[in-house]
């Protein structure tokens, strides 16, 4: 299996310098081999663990954060917003 | 001796008869660090003001005669995944450096309640991607054993501050082996628990599914002493289970007579050094000794758990640290062109080689086209493990294994192969995807004079099992040793 690094760092919103590009690929390649090595098995379902089923809480308000102790973790904030930069052309 | 030598148990014993103060432990601790930390180098942040006032509040509390919880005035260091109200919490990353949590974690909440003294936040491999602790973005943790050697991990920095005394009790996170690994390398016991029995609310999420906090402490009673206090539903993680759990000490001298204990085969293959089978094999001839029974089994499914593991791991790694993106918290890249630009120079700057590689081959698995054939295939194989565990279990109380196919390498050893450094996790990944609760026992001293582990395995919520076989153990071999001297 050939793996794109390319293609995979930009679905994974990474960016991996050319000089970095061979030793990833090589590694990534290596572990591929590594886990390629599945069985094939039948059966198409899996899902949540019928010992261990999850309950769902109530919708309920409870009190939560202050905006201001949310935000205060924030790179960069304006008018109890999180800035990013402009993302639509006028 | 000294306060910070003692276990957990002891020191409240001492608390209540009051042969000593909280505050005495704590200084004790803290004389410690001041002595020992520049060359373990266990801790990123040190809460001495903090955890100093804890001491005298419960000083304070217990002159009044209130009565507290066991763990009151003892010293837990907490992991730097782990979050903790207005204390940094870095998980070891760039990408986290300025984050100061403004909640607490469920289990810190719980540390709080019980009184429990925090001296500060452990160093681990990054976002606990890794077995040695060398994938810290701070800098790296030494072996209290043998400074030239890992403490494992990625709670490596929760099993050195434990293994020199820096701390009475830790807590680690284990998604295929984080805990039991480390304190395997450095000699103490660690508790991995049944998925769903603490809550990770609070915890940094790496691979939901497999994602487990525990204790680490130097005796078995100590494990046990925090796992009471960390166990329980908590209803702000809707994977935590609705049961009810017993004093896991209660039963820690019954013994191991009655028990039947199973040998998988495929954990003693040829990955695995001679003088650790050589030790593992002796502690169950003792623990047969003891009165358990011993019965060979096999578990033909354990050759695919390393690709499964990663597979699984990996994927989830790659969905949950999506969230890193230089907008809510954390890093954000100085300098960018637009949004998407931001995105990748953030995460490219902000996460180290390790966690770029989970991310990728996690994005690549579950990528159109390949989805079936590797992450599909591998929740397969996953259930087919645990079908394999349940089946043994028919049979036997519990199984033993080694912890790690060797004992601690050295520093800079394995960091240029990815696939030698996951190799240490061999024996400790099926109990993540089954899902199991698993707990490293030392059994004994390599050539090198480092800690060889044995990793006890029990169905889900069999923790009183596998701590009373421990405690057992323990007794045989008349504890675990002494605190190592810190040499340079």
């Amino acid at each position: 299996m050939q793996i794109d690094i390319k293609h995979v760092a930009k679905l994974a919103r990474l960016r991996i310098e050319d000089d970095q590009l061979e030793k990833f690929e090589e590694q990534m390649q290596d572990i591929l081999g590594m886990v390629e090595n599945l069985p094939e098995i039948s059966g198409s379902e899996f899902g949540v663990d019928p010992s261990c089923p999850m309950q769902l809480r109530k919708d309920e308000i409870t009190p939560s954060l202050r905006r201001d102790e949310v935000l205060k973790n924030a790179p960069e904030v304006k008018a109890g917003c999180v800035v990013v930069p402009k993302t639509v052309e006028q | 001796m000294e306060l910070y030598t003692k276990s957990a148990a002891e020191l409240s014993r001492m608390l209540r008869d009051k042969s000593c103060s909280a505050t005495e432990i704590a200084q004790s601790v803290f004389s410690r660090i001041d002595a020992v930390e520049d060359k373990v180098k266990a801790y990123i942040t040190l809460t001495r003001d903090s955890a100093m006032d804890q001491a005298k509040a419960v000083d304070e509390l217990l002159a009044k005669g209130e009565s507290l919880s066991p763990l009151a005035g003892i010293p837990v260091a907490v992991k730097d995944n782990i979050c903790t109200k207005d204390i940094l919490t870095t998980c070891a990353s760039k990408m986290l450096y300025n984050f100061v949590p403004p909640y607490n974690a469920t289990v810190m909440e719980k540390l709080l309640a019980a009184h429990t003294v925090m001296p500060g936040k452990l160093n681990m491999d990054e976002f606990a991607m890794g077995s040695s602790c060398e994938n810290s973005r701070f800098f790296k943790t030494h072996n209290p054993h043998n400074l030239n050697y890992v403490p494992g991990g990625s709670s490596g920095g929760s099993s050195a501050a434990v293994a020199s005394g820096m701390a009475t009790l830790a807590l680690g996170s284990d998604t295929g082996g984080s805990i039991r690994e480390p304190a395997a390398y450095c000699g103490i016991v660690g508790l991995k628990p049944t998925y769903g029995s603490v809550s990770r609310y609070g915890l940094v999420a790496f691979a939901s599914s497999l994602d487990q906090i525990g204790p680490m402490g130097r005796t078995v009673e100590d494990v046990a002493m925090l796992y009471n206090v960390l166990c329980g539903h908590d209803k702000m993680d809707a994977t935590s289970a609705y049961r009810e759990y017993p004093d896991f000490t209660a039963n820690l001298g019954e013994g191991v007579k009655g028990l039947t204990i199973g040998v998988p085969a495929e954990y003693y293959g040829e990955g695995v050094d001679e003088e650790v089978k050589t030790a593992v094999h002796a502690a169950i001839k003792e623990l047969e000794a003891a009165g358990a029974t011993v019965k060979e089994i096999s578990l033909p499914s354990t050759q695919y758990a390393l690709s499964a593991y990663y597979i699984i791991a990996s994927a989830e790694a790659s969905s949950n640290l999506a969230r890193f993106d230089g907008v809510k918290y954390g890093y954000r890249a100085e300098n960018y062109n637009g949004l998407i630009d931001m995105y990748e120079r953030t995460r490219s700057e902000g996460f180290g080689d390790e966690v770029k590689r989970r991310i990728m081959l996690g994005t690549f698995v579950l990528s159109s086209g390949y989805y079936d054939a590797y992450y599909k295939r591998a929740k397969l194989l996953q259930m087919r493990i645990a079908q394999e565990f349940a089946e043994a279990f028919q049979s036997c109380d519990l199984l033993i294994t080694p912890t790690a196919p060797s004992t601690a390498f050295k520093i800079g050893e394995n960091v240029d192969d990815p696939l030698k450094m996951y190799a240490a996790d061999i024996c400790t990944i099926n109990v993540n995807i089954a899902g199991l609760p698993g707990l490293n026992i030392p059994c004994g001293k390599g050539a090198n004079g480092l800690p060889i582990g044995m990793q006890l395995i029990g169905p889900k919520f069999s923790e009183a099992t596998l701590l009373k076989t421990g405690a057992c153990y323990e007794k045989i071999v008349g504890g675990f040793g002494p605190i190592p001297e810190i040499r340079a």
